[in-house]
């Protein structure tokens, strides 16, 4: 086995792993050796994907906006979940972040004397969120990896799969990773590990994200036997095109676009007088739902989904071009609608995991037992949990997230290295040696089971039984599904038994991931017996503030999931009803 | 590591040939051999100087073609995968036959396997090919994420064509017969099945410094205050900052095909990228920089890159601005 030293190590290459290789480089006066390992090639993470745009506060002479609003705006929208400390830190730093990216070259749209122009989003009182017409992360991943490309004491490894996270003594040692070209195990040893991995939003079949956003990062801890964070709170984002769950950016309603029924009224009256279709993405979410269940809604011919309508034909034609030309493109491409001449067919589909691995304000994981943070372990961006998005994220915030804390854990990774000793432990290699037979065994296994069908199987059960409203029996079926699942998993077979990019390897390892992580996600959303953000349960419509307004934490025990809860950061702001 | 036969010739002919022509010319001196024969001769001997020239150039560059670059044009056999499927159709799904060209990496060879898939209208490429390993032949290798086009991962050839298999409708697509052809990209090494090897055309984006260049880095990464930037400013430089690294350019480029040692369509594009970014501070070392006959002098404006580009970047069109740039900088008023 190939054994790799590094300094540290970055899981993931999307905007928070990236900006964290960045930072961490140029604090440690490009001197300290990164290494960053990724299962795609390092451009193509799914950041690439974000379309609206990063919120921050650039000008608040100009529109009268604060830090301190975008602040309230962002709990206000997390239905009060989210920790207030941590919420301040991302207003605080947000702004620094969207001036980073125009520094080295995102092409931000601009105003008539050529600052950065804003837009409105859901959920943001004012407009505040930059944006580089509707491929916002397309443009940073892509300044962002030219970057690193730059630097020369980071290396990437493209299409890396990580097997596992090795600690030794609460602290993190080493992590075990297959090259997909030849299926070669390597180790690679560090002082520090930022995970930086993304969600896990394909536990769902209709989503809006990649393929690749397997939340494995998030696997890895949790089977290392780190805490994860309100995995319960998944996001739906209101408007993904039907059939394919490609995302049709809320950029869409912020310039201006209807949300219709099959009567053509804009429900969104019913539901958000003031906000209309700009209400944060909980509130138009279940507002879809309710309008498809009193039959309000069109059934898709080939599918049979249901659906309404996102009417963007009032637009401007220039606008569309200038603003919105990737939504044009998609639909034109993949539906053969040019959302010019008619509505877009959309519904609610999984889009972001609010909870994450436990991190605390700094980033940091939180160790296992809760005691303290697990040594030299970051996690940033989606798959950590630093709860500023409580149960409900505001659209751009997310991408502020990843560069706030792909900073913050940046800037700390040289001064933790300089401090921690180096372990030259001879048991690592040999429990990488372990890693690599348990692959090898997986690989040689005489099972039946393919794992797509139990992939599919999943994806349908997610879909079926915990979608936008939950109810406490579905819950318990989706439960019992998936402890079906997953034995028989255990009884997977791999079909290809080659050593060249082995993507049949690499998919049920994968759904092995993301089995582990739908049961944290189920479990938690049995036991909060309430309705806040983007968890509604039916038989407990309201906000229950006395019994569960806390963070659920989740451990792995024995295999099996362990539930505990954590309070809620509240500094500024007590929780009030939330009207939009 | 192994060469094609091409190479080969291309190392040993001009080895041997050239004294057996010298030889046979002293002869034919010495005979007194009428001129037009004579004249044949120096032809043949002059080509095959020109084509040593190329040729070494090549090989001692050190970049080479694919070591299959030639036998894969070679099939092994046909494969024909038969699975039960819904036979029901109707004016919005059909059934497809994919003919799939699988590269097999142990023989180094294309293998033609085809697979009968009921899809509907609103079918991709990818989402036919994803419907296949699921659910008939998990072995198949291809790569791909975001499914909307935007990473660029699932660059391959459809009916010959190089496209993004996400982007490309079956129903549109497809034959009157109900067949398509899907393939992996030729232009550059072969992995498996579909998947083909990215290094060197990455490698090739990262020689061409593409970041934006600020004489005062402390300024450049402390980012207290935006640049400003007309709109004007803007759309200098946006159409040729929608790259996606897809590498469907390169595996268009004739030239690149053939001689390897020219840098190709993307990292061009990419210099007059950061080069018309009012906010880079480079300059013209970035024209300096792509003043060789590796770089912008070997296109041939054949325009191929641009034809495939998907996002209509247009690499062509960088190319002719960069040598217009370079030949102004050079000859123009003032030097």
């Amino acid at each position: 086995m190939e054994v790799l030293d590094y300094d540290a190590i970055i899981l993931g290459s999307g905007l928070g792993g990236l900006t964290t290789a960045i930072h961490a480089s140029l604090k440690g006066q490009r001197k300290i050796r990164i290494a960053v390992v990724t299962k795609l090639h390092a451009m193509r993470s799914h950041s690439v994907s974000a379309e609206g745009g990063i919120s921050g506060v650039l000008y608040p002479e100009g529109n009268e906006d604060t830090k301190e609003l975008h602040a309230y705006d962002t709990v206000k929208g997390s239905d009060f979940l989210a920790d207030q400390d941590a919420v301040e830190i991302l207003a605080n730093g947000a702004p620094e972040e969207i001036r980073f990216y125009d520094h080295i070259g995102v092409s931000w749209n601009r105003t008539d004397d050529g600052k950065i122009q804003q837009r409105p989003f859901g959920g943001m009182s004012i407009p505040r969120t930059a944006f580089a017409a509707d491929k916002t992360g397309f443009f940073m991943m892509r300044a962002l990896y030219d970057e690193v490309v730059g630097l020369s004491n980071v290396d990437i490894f493209h299409e890396h799969f990580a097997t596992s996270v090795i600690m030794d003594g609460g602290k993190f040692a080493g992590l075990t990773a297959f090259e997909l070209a030849n299926r070669q195990m390597k180790l690679f040893r560090a002082k520090a590990c930022v995970i930086a991995t993304g969600g896990c939003s394909r536990v769902y079949g209709f989503t809006t994200t990649a393929h690749s956003s397997t939340g494995d990062g998030i696997a890895l801890a949790y089977r290392a036997g780190l805490p994860l964070k309100d995995m319960e709170f998944v996001q739906f984002h209101p408007t993904a095109l039907v059939p394919s769950g490609i995302l049709i950016t809320e950029a869409a309603r912020g310039e201006g676009g209807y949300l219709r029924n099959n009567r053509g009224e804009r429900f969104m009256e019913k539901y958000a007088k003031s906000k209309m279709e700009l209400a944060p993405r909980d509130i138009v979410s279940r507002a879809i739902v309710t309008e498809i269940r009193d039959g309000k809604g069109y059934t898709h011919e080939e599918t049979g989904m249901q659906y309404v309508h996102l009417d963007l034909t009032h637009l401007d034609a220039k606008l569309l071009d200038e603003r919105l030309p990737m939504i044009k493109e998609l639909s034109i491409k993949s539906i053969n609608v040019d959302p010019h001449d008619e509505p877009l067919p959309v519904r609610p589909a999984a889009h972001f995991t609010m909870g994450g691995i436990n991190v605390n304000t700094q980033g940091q994981i939180i160790s296992g037992d809760g005691s303290g943070t697990a040594g030299g372990m970051w996690a940033v961006g989606e798959c950590g949990c630093v709860s500023v998005h409580g149960a409900n994220r505001l659209g751009s915030n997310s991408l502020s997230q990843c560069s706030v804390w792909g900073r913050i854990a940046g800037d700390a990774l040289p001064g933790y290295i300089s401090k921690s000793s180096t372990i030259a432990d001879a048991s690592l290699l040999s429990r990488a040696e372990a890693e690599e037979k348990r692959i090898d065994a997986l690989l040689e296994s005489r099972g039946s089971v393919n794992p797509y069908d139990l992939q599919a199987r999943l994806q349908k059960t997610m879909d079926d039984l915990v979608y936008v409203y939950r109810k406490t029996d579905e819950l318990a079926d989706a439960r019992k599904a998936i402890t079906q699942i997953r034995s028989e998993y255990a009884n997977v077979f791999i079909a290809d038994k080659g050593s060249e990019f082995n993507s049949n390897l690499r998919d049920a390892l994968e759904i092995g991931n993301l089995i582990d992580l739908a049961e944290v996600i189920v479990e938690g959303a049995i036991r909060r017996k309430e309705s806040r953000g983007a968890h509604a349960m039916v038989e407990f419509p309201k906000r229950d503030d006395k019994n569960f307004l806390k963070h659920t934490i989740a451990v792995r025990k024995d295999g099996a999931v362990n539930l505990s809860y954590l309070p809620v950061s509240i500094t500024k702001w007590q929780p009030v009803e939330r009207v939009y | 590591m192994r060469r094609s036969w091409l190479s080969m010739i291309a190392v040993y002919a001009p080895m041997l040939g050239v004294p057996v022509l010298l030889y046979l010319y002293i002869i034919f001196n010495a005979l007194h051999i009428a001129a037009a024969s004579r004249a044949m001769l120096y032809l043949a001997m002059l080509g095959l100087a020109l084509f040593s020239i190329v040729s070494f150039r090549d090989v001692f560059m050190e970049r080479q073609k694919p070591p299959h670059f030639l036998d894969i044009r070679q099939k092994e056999g046909v494969v024909s995968h038969d699975h039960d499927i819904d036979n029901r159709t109707s004016k919005n799904v059909k059934i497809v036959e994919v003919r799939l060209n699988r590269f097999n990496p142990s023989t180094k060879m294309l293998e033609e396997h085809t697979y009968k898939v009921r899809v509907d209208r609103y079918y991709s490429v990818l989402d036919t090919i994803i419907d296949i390993k699921r659910k008939q032949d998990p072995t198949i290798a291809v790569r791909y994420s975001c499914r909307m086009g935007i990473c660029g991962s699932c660059g391959m050839e459809v009916n010959g064509k190089p496209v993004l298999a996400c982007e490309t409708n079956v129903f549109k697509n497809m034959d009157d017969g109900g067949n398509i052809s899907v393939g992996p990209m030729q232009g550059h090494p072969l992995l498996k099945d579909l998947v083909t090897d990215f290094d060197d055309f990455f490698s090739r984006h990262s020689s061409v410094l593409p970041h934006l260049y600020r004489k005062d880095e402390v300024e450049k990464y402390a980012a207290k205050q935006e640049y400003r930037q007309t709109r004007e400013d803007l759309v200098k430089f946006l159409p040729f900052s929608y790259c996606i690294m897809c590498g469907l350019c390169l595996d268009a480029c004739p030239v690149v095909n053939v001689n390897p040692v020219f840098i190709g369509p993307q990292a061009l594009s990419q210099v007059q990228r950061y080069h018309s970014d009012s906010r880079d501070e480079l300059g013209d070392r970035r024209l300096e920089m792509v003043d060789k006959l590796t770089h912008v002098w070997d296109c041939e404006f054949a325009g191929a890159c641009s034809v495939a580009c998907p996002k209509g970047v247009d690499p062509a069109y960088t190319i002719q601005l960069l040598k217009t740039q370079l030949v102004r900088k050079n000859l123009g008023s003032g030097k």
